[in-house]
């Protein structure tokens, strides 16, 4: 049972495909078969061969030979013991070849044994497991090594299996592999960024070297007319041709002239604008409005404004209700700036509110402007946008343009509660005495900050009647900040009804008030 | 012929004033930061510094301290465009500058005022 059981394991731990052959003994017990399956063995452990002859035929040339190192015995001799029965047949056949009477010995661990001793010592050994049998494969014609290198390595396929089934493994490897690639293409593209910006760099200061002899040249030695007349030829010996047409040499011409057309004044203004036109810097600047990219726009009308070009103006136009805030604000500024009557109908018409940095910029514009051009802005009242509406009220008071206080007189009916507070501080600057009517309509406002405001207005250009309102206001009103506005008015309007509205047997708040008020050290606090 | 030290970041500015002074016949020298003027100003002994204001390193109040103490009796003239802003052109005349052009400016008239202030 036990042999039977060391046959099954056998057979299952074989590498043998197809049918196991552990059921059966495979040692055969035939001699024949025997030997064939030694052969097939090659060597059994323990297990060795030798050659008998009998003396009759042996020459001295075999009894020297070193192949079967034939020994003398008393029958005849005996050759030396072979482990490999691999070489059974190579040597039979020399022997038949010779003619030579043999028999072959078996011998376990150098005794000699019969067949049957063989048969069963080999059969032990395949029993106990001591010995693998060795299988006869039909092994390919090509090179085994060839073929090895094609099959796959077992160790690496299953770590890719595994590797493959272990999907957490897989994505984090994935993200790694992905952070690794997504590092090196931005690196590679920084690189390359920054290269291209030494080289662009580079070559700025070579044309900026370039262009100063040139440029300070034709400022001192022609006039506005002689550059004006100059022709192709004269202009590429000052500024190359090949290099004209360069877009990296036009900024830095157009960079530079501009930076000068600040700095300098007189005819080198005049000269430097000329020149901006003979060398068609003014198409180069009309050309990046339409630029996809809106710093480029913008560049382009701020050197627009620079160097005066009127003619942009209808393209400039454009751009006055851009939704980019820096394009809008500089066409805006351009407009303002060059349109012959100062043109504020782009201004009026824009629908995006005016920024606090808008107002103060084109008011710096309309101001310069002013000086010399008539500045009819009331066309900004008619304005839509409420952001355009409340600036022209300011500019009213900025620029202290009493002959506007009629049209704002028209307006007030339909100003918001905003443009009304700009109204009663435009009209307490500029002193609109005449407009106290309006001050006190303001001063009942539900609206406590226009109240306020036309308390304020009221300390300036109120009137009687604007006292009684403030009076009235002060019975009924109980915000400490708004009582100390209308008190404040009320004392700058009237210091007998202010004695006796917070003299006597007033409440704390009026006093402290009245305390704040009188004190000289608080005026402004 | 007279030294003119210019000191300038802007190279073209300050090569228009070069070319402009080098007509009227002075010797000019130029450099372009607050460091390089201070060591111009013990190196080249000028008979008139330019100078700016707002410059690399050193700003133009450091220059004139510093061509005050070296060379008092060199005239200056500060060309900025600071020019506007009045404690700038106070300190600069408390520190005993010859003159002050704002920019935007004319060449030819700071040449004339150059040519008065060396007279």
């Amino acid at each position: 049972m036990s042999k039977r059981l060391h046959w099954i394991i056998f057979g299952l731990f074989s590498l043998i495909p197809g049918l196991s052959q552990a059921q059966e003994d495979p040692v055969p017990r035939d001699s024949t078969g025997f030997y064939e399956f030694l052969k097939s063995q090659r060597e059994v452990p323990g297990l060795s061969y030798r050659y008998i002859f009998s003396e009759k035929g042996i020459t001295l040339a075999y009894r020297s030979d070193s192949l079967f190192s034939l020994s003398k015995t008393d029958s005849g001799y005996v050759s030396k013991p072979f482990a490999d029965f691999s070489w059974i047949d190579e040597l039979q056949q020399q022997l038949v070849v010779d003619s030579l009477m043999y028999q072959i010995q078996l011998e376990l661990y150098s005794q000699p044994k019969s067949i049957e001793v063989a048969q069963e010592y080999l059969s032990d050994l395949i029993g106990k497991g001591d010995y693998l049998v060795k299988v006869q494969e039909d092994l390919p014609d090509v090179d085994l090594v060839s073929l090895a290198a094609k099959m796959p390595y077992l160790p690496v396929q299953k770590f890719k299996l595994k590797f493959m089934s272990d999907y957490r493994l897989l994505a984090v490897t994935l993200i790694i592999v992905f952070f690794f690639i997504a590092s090196a293409a931005m690196i590679i593209s920084m690189l390359v960024m920054k290269a291209n910006k030494i080289k662009r760099e580079a070559l700025q200061d070579e044309y900026e070297g370039i262009i100063i002899e040139p440029l300070t040249t034709l400022l001192f030695e022609k006039g506005v007319k002689d550059i004006m007349a100059m022709d192709e030829a004269e202009i590429h010996s000052f500024f190359p041709k090949n290099l004209l047409v360069k877009e990296l040499y036009q900024h830095v011409l157009i960079d530079r002239i501009i930076g000068l057309n600040k700095k300098m004044k007189g005819e080198f203004k005049e000269k430097l604008k000329a020149l901006y036109k003979k060398l068609e810097l003014d198409k180069v600047s009309i050309k990046s409005l339409h630029h996809r990219k809106w710093d480029r726009v913008t560049m382009g009308l701020v050197q627009i404004n620079e160097m005066d070009l009127i003619e942009a103006l209808p393209e400039v136009k454009k751009f006055t209700n851009s939704s980019n805030f820096h394009i809008r604000s500089r066409a805006v500024s351009a407009l303002l700036n060059l349109s012959e009557h100062v043109d504020f109908k782009a201004l009026r018409d824009q629908t995006y509110p005016l920024s606090l940095w808008q107002q103060m910029n084109y008011l710096r514009i309309i101001r310069f402007v002013g000086l010399h051009k008539d500045l009819n802005f009331e066309t900004l009242l008619d304005s839509k946008n409420q952001s355009i509406r409340v600036f022209a009220i300011k500019l009213v008071r900025i620029l202290g343009r009493v002959d506007m206080i009629d049209r704002l007189i028209s307006y007030e009916e339909t100003a918001s509660d905003e443009e009304k507070i700009e109204i009663l501080e435009t009209y307490a600057t500029v002193g609109a005495h005449m407009e106290s009517r309006f001050i006190n309509v303001c001063l009942r406002s539900s609206n406590p900050s226009v109240a306020a405001a036309a308390a304020k207005a009221a300390a300036v250009i109120g009137d009687a009647d604007s006292e009684e309102i403030l009076l009235d206001l002060l019975q009924s009103e109980t915000d400490f900040r708004r009582k100390r506005s209308f008190l404040r008015s009320l004392y700058k309007l009237n210091k007998e009804k202010f004695e006796m509205v917070t003299s006597g047997d007033s409440s704390s708040d009026l006093l402290e008030i009245r305390n704040h008020i009188l004190d000289p050290m608080l005026q402004d606090v | 012929m007279k030294k003119i030290l210019i000191i300038e970041d802007d190279k073209l500015i300050s090569s228009l004033v070069q070319f402009r002074l080098k007509k009227e016949g002075y010797e000019t020298h130029l450099v372009c930061d607050g460091n390089e003027g201070i060591l111009a100003i013990d190196s080249y002994l000028p008979d008139m510094i330019i100078t700016d204001v707002m410059m690399p390193f050193r700003s133009g109040i450091e220059i004139i301290h510093h061509a005050r103490q070296s060379q008092p009796n060199t005239p200056i003239i500060v060309l900025s465009s600071l020019g506007e802003e009045e404690e700038v052109v106070l300190e600069a005349f408390n520190l005993g500058v010859s003159d002050f052009i704002p920019k935007p400016f004319n060449p030819n008239e700071l040449a004339i005022r150059v040519k008065r202030i060396l007279k």
